[in-house]
């Protein structure tokens, strides 16, 4: 027998606003526990939940660009349960009305072909707090409690590892891209809980459900749920009933494990949230969230390309999202995209690499690269400005025109008279290399090009004069 | 609707995390019974089945948000200073499992 | 009698002559609250109202307040000073901040000498529930008399002339009941009118924050320091502040009153009955215009397990935060469940957790229809029939309890149409939202019992007006156990 798998997925962003989601205090990620917390963190008694407008600015961006029915009238409701983690017995979040309903994401399946998954919704809400625990004992550090997060529901209509990756890939390059979060699934700022079932192909009937919780790469992604398709056939396959279970993903055997947990049935008895009114988005205010929103990923692509980058090096650029910030302020006064994103690929990540830094500790400006790039464009040698680049980092970003004198470096001459009467005059003068040559000894054109460099004083531009000695030694 | 006993109550209490005496839960069984008959009473009401339930008191929205700017934190000793178990800057507890 | 017995103008008068200093009024207050017998005190803040009161040397004349002791419910945060909410959960908590209400009334200079009993987490409606026990009326020496709850130690503060105001909350009726019973002013404003940041959330769709005086004139004097909108909730309104003082010489003349015949019919005592007709009677004489209006019986019986499912569901999830974890005391546990376990069963009084369970049921998945979203559809039409009979007029006016303050341990009939629908009517007020005040009208056998007026939402100037003229008829501005006075009705 054959079987669909059936995955949906859940997906929380944790926002790296300035502060928390229902508190005014600090959301600066402090490795010190307990000292990002005010009263209602903590809930004290008496506090009460101020909703933070970038949060919902965040929301709508990111429904928007899911395509989205975005619900004006912002509401949230308390979901009530007792867990170390939640300190007021209730989680703030919009189980009645999402912000967003009924949205779409095309990402590409297994094949490369484009597929779209369907959105059921997505929602603010609060995070928990977190624990650490150890042998005998848990610790409770609040820091993380009140987090804004977004939930994004997706509908049941993945059927791979590899879409589930596309897809968790797109919804990161989203939330990434409106600023809206690191999107650091290592760190949890974006976390993904899998539901995998299987089904017979034809049946409508859904299997029973496995949850896959804390995976944290996207790798892991596709292969957990690969791995936990494979499980389930096997199971089936053999007569077997698969069990409702929570699993992890063991990255060392890269299988699924059962957590052996049972999770009794909560009824979360949640009620619509007194404390705070509904809030009235105005049509200006959901444009506006709309407009100044970044430019997204898939918008930054297509330009790119359109630039003339390599869409292979686009995504490479793409990838962190500060690489690509400083690509472009780069590109509005760089020629090329191509030169320009050759060098970021190159030299400035082996730069980086070497230094262990990122992006943002670069010590050249962008402006300074673009100038660099130019050079290039301009007629320079790739090796010349390779030197530039190198001088202005060794002497505290020296600008860039200030390197190129300092270096000697000149432009090589490329007017083709010139080396065509220096190519002749050389040929001219050794004959004994021209029969080398024509008897098949390749390295004699070498030589030939390096008398006439040596003759021009490095003047002219190698790969002109290599051209030209090419056309001429055949017509010997 | 979920039939009400003893051992309904029972489990909802300790679902609320606290436990209360025989007595008590017998006590509360005849007040639920009361308040289930009332609250059936209700559902006579005419039209009562299509009204809008009514969280606010009347009709309030706003457009009002809190801008993002964050404020002073606690100090960390305040913050845990009304703590019954404490260990390391952190609330302390007995291992946490599922 | 002394300044403490007076009302705030006439306090406010002899601070600004300096015939009297505000350490004075406050070494006066404590030591009238250390010697009460009525149980109406958790803490006396001796130390920081003597080190507050001492400061206020320059008398401010255009601050009514400046000076003047006042008292607070201890469900309201207040920075460096114990609360407990009278519920041994909360035994030891020391709040990091102070309420909203109680930084106001300290910019005003008002100085603070206690936090009053309630009945546990304000979840009670007797004053006998508390961790402390029961708090008696004032008028009673012999204790056997309740003054009612929840805020029954505020009411005990300002009825036996220990405070000339203080803050109570009202979720249910808790402070416009025990009004009645103390012969007291007792006032909620509209819903988000005043700031509920800092008071301990019971039932936030229903709660408020309500004060009691001894006058009306008082009553608007405090609202117009108390109301306002406050960033730190967001359900408090935007709506501009009146000055809530300057309509209380307006004229009854004009103003429709409604009576609703269905709650006043269930009401026994005719001693209550005849004062209430003669207070009509003197309305209508200085202008005003009666009517009596009809209210769905069914409506009226739907009142009490309306509110008794919404608060109890509100209630059990805004109390899930105290666990023993963060504030109250820790008792300890294997696991962390018997540590939350062990904190609310030793925590709270079998009362609470009874009303938990009730809310916690109704909002579960399997009951939620039929028990709370019926009693939120319940709620919306009561609001919607009273809103239609406030479109027509300006205030709803009625006895505010059926009968004067109850006897401790008295059991009456409780589904009696009386107990079910003249008992608990003032909740109309919190379904919605609207400003509601209770007055003394009369003294029957040596007891005091109010009425009530119920206006529009953010029509507290109006309402003020009308009370003030309704005091006028009573003759009883300034009542308290020291000032007896004769009533006119």
């Amino acid at each position: 027998m054959n079987f669909e798998a059936i995955i949906g997925l859940e997906i929380h962003v944790q926002m790296k606003t300035k502060s928390k989601m229902f508190s005014a205090s600090p959301n600066s990620f402090s490795r010190m526990p307990n000292t990002e917390v005010t009263g209602f963190d903590m809930s004290f008694p008496g506090t009460m939940p101020r909703p933070n407008k970038q949060a919902i600015i965040n929301a709508i961006r990111i429904a928007n660009a899911l395509h989205m029915t975005i619900d004006p009238l912002v509401r949230f409701d308390r979901k009530n349960y007792f867990y170390p983690d939640l300190p007021k017995g209730f989680q703030i979040t919009q189980e009645f009305h999402p912000i967003g309903r009924n949205g779409y994401l095309d990402i590409l399946d297994k094949d490369g072909a484009t597929k779209r998954i369907h959105i059921e919704r997505i929602h603010l809400e609060e995070d928990t707090c977190k624990q650490i625990h150890f042998s005998d004992y848990t610790l409770l550090d609040y820091n993380r409690a009140g987090i804004p997060l977004v939930e994004i529901v997706s509908q049941p209509e993945i059927h791979s590892g590899t879409e589930a990756m596309h897809y968790v890939e797109a919804i990161r390059n989203i939330a990434v891209y409106s600023l809206t979060s690191d999107g650091k699934m290592e760190e949890g700022s974006l976390r993904v809980d899998v539901n995998v079932s299987l089904r017979p192909y034809g049946s409508t009937i859904f299997g029973t459900k496995v949850e896959i919780k804390n995976i944290n790469s996207l790798k892991h992604i596709e292969q957990a749920i690969d791995y936990e398709i494979q499980r389930q056939r096997a199971c089936l396959l053999s007569g077997g009933r698969v069990a409702q279970d929570t699993r992890r993903f063991d990255e060392s055997s890269g299988r699924t494990v059962s957590m052996r947990v049972k999770i009794p049935a909560v009824d979360y008895k949640c009620f619509p949230e007194p404390n705070i009114v509904p809030i009235r988005l105005s049509k200006e205010f959901i444009q506006e969230a709309i407009d100044s929103c970044p430019e997204l990923y898939e918008a930054k692509k297509t330009r790119y390309i359109e630039a003339g980058l390599p869409s292979i090096d686009a995504d490479i650029i793409l990838s962190n999202l500060d690489m690509s910030l400083y690509f472009d302020e780069a590109l509005k006064k760089c020629k090329s995209a191509k030169t320009l994103g050759n060098f970021m690929i190159v030299e400035v990540n082996a730069y980086l690499n070497r230094k262990g830094i990122g992006i943002k500790d670069y010590p050249l400006d962008p402006i300074a690269l673009a100038e660099i790039a130019n050079y290039q464009e301009e007629g320079y040698t790739h090796k010349q400005c390779v030197e530039i680049l190198s001088y202005c980092l060794e002497n505290a970003c020296t600008p860039p025109a200030d390197a190129k004198r300092a270096l000697h470096i000149e432009m090589h001459d490329s007017d083709e008279n010139a080396v065509l009467e220096l190519v002749t005059q050389v040929l001219n003068d050794n004959p004994q290399s021209v029969a080398d040559f024509k008897s098949g000894k390749d390295r004699a054109i070498g030589f030939l090009i390096g008398q006439v460099m040596k003759k021009a004083k490095g003047k002219f531009n190698p790969a002109v004069v290599a051209k030209i000695m090419n056309t001429e030694i055949q017509k010997r | 609707m979920k039939g009400i006993s003893l051992d309904v109550l029972k489990d909802a209490a300790n679902r609320l995390m606290f436990d209360m005496s025989e007595q008590e839960y017998q006590t509360l069984l005849v007040e639920f019974k009361s308040l289930v008959q009332q609250m059936e009473s209700l559902a006579k009401i005419e039209g009562l089945e299509n009204v809008e339930p009514m969280t606010f008191p009347f009709e309030c929205s706003t457009d009002y948000l809190r801008e993002d700017v964050a404020e002073e934190p606690l100090p960390r000793d305040e913050a845990l200073g009304n703590a019954g178990s404490i260990s390391d800057g952190q609330i302390k507890l007995p291992k946490v499992v599922l | 009698m002394d300044y403490l017995d007076m009302g705030i103008a006439e306090i406010h008068s002899a601070l600004v002559k300096k015939e009297v200093t505000p350490l004075e009024l406050a070494r006066l207050a404590l030591q009238k609250a250390k010697e009460n017998k009525e149980n109406a005190f958790e803490y006396i803040c001796e130390a920081e109202a003597l080190e507050f009161a001492a400061t206020l040397v320059e008398p401010e004349e255009n601050n009514l307040l400046w000076g003047i002791p006042y008292a607070c419910k201890d469900n309201f945060s207040t920075k460096g000073i114990p609360t407990t909410a009278s519920s041994n959960i909360l035994e030891g908590y020391v709040p990091l901040f102070d309420a909203t209400v109680v930084k106001k009334l300290a910019e005003k200079k008002a100085v603070l000498i206690g936090k009053t009993t309630l009945d546990e987490l304000a979840m009670g409606g007797t004053g006998t529930t508390g961790h402390k026990g029961t708090t008696f009326n004032p008028y009673d020496p012999d204790h056997k008399h309740l003054i009612g709850g929840s805020s029954c130690g505020s009411a005990v503060a300002v009825a036996a002339g220990i405070v000339p105001f203080a803050i109570g909350s009202d979720t249910g009726d808790s402070v416009r009941k025990p009004a009645s019973y103390g012969g007291l002013v007792g006032m909620k404003a509209t819903w988000g009118r005043i700031s509920r940041y800092g008071l301990f959330c019971f039932a936030p769709s229903l709660d408020h924050v309500a004060y009691f005086t001894r006058s009306v004139e008082d009553s608007a004097t405090l609202l117009n320091a108390l109301a306002g909108r406050d960033e730190m909730d967001s359900t408090s309104s935007f709506q501009p502040m009146d000055n809530y003082a300057s309509g209380l010489g307006n004229e009854l003349k004009g103003k429709r009153i409604a009576i609703i015949n269905g709650i006043l019919d269930t009401i026994r005592n005719k001693k209550l009955i005849s004062a209430f007709q003669k207070s009509v009677d003197q309305l209508i004489l200085a202008g005003a215009c009666i009517d009596y209006v009809d209210f769905p019986t069914e409506l009226l019986h739907a009142i009490y397990p309306t509110y008794i499912v919404i608060s109890c569901a509100e209630a059990t999830s805004s109390n899930a935060n105290l666990d023993g974890i963060k504030f109250g005391p820790y008792r300890g546990g294997a696991t962390y469940q018997e540590v939350m376990s062990n904190a609310r069963t030793k925590g709270f009084s079998e009362l609470i957790k009874r009303r938990f369970v009730i809310g916690s049921f109704a909002l579960m998945s399997e009951n939620r229809e039929e028990l709370f979203e019926r009693a939120q559809k319940a709620r919306a039409r009561i609001v919607q029939v009273t809103n239609q009979i406030l479109a027509d007029h300006d205030a709803i006016y009625l006895p505010a309890s059926p009968s004067t303050a109850p006897v401790v341990g008295g059991s009456s009939d409780k589904l009696s149409d009386e107990r079910l629908i003249a008992d608990n009517y003032l909740q109309i007020g919190n379904f919605a939202g609207l400003p509601s005040i209770t007055l003394p009208l009369t003294m029957l056998d040596g007891y005091p019992i109010g009425v009530n007026l119920t206006g529009k939402a953010f029509d507290e100037k109006n309402l003020f007006g009308i009370a003030k003229s309704v005091e006028r008829i009573t003759g009883l501005e300034g009542l308290d156990v020291n000032v007896r006075k004769e009533a006119l009705l």
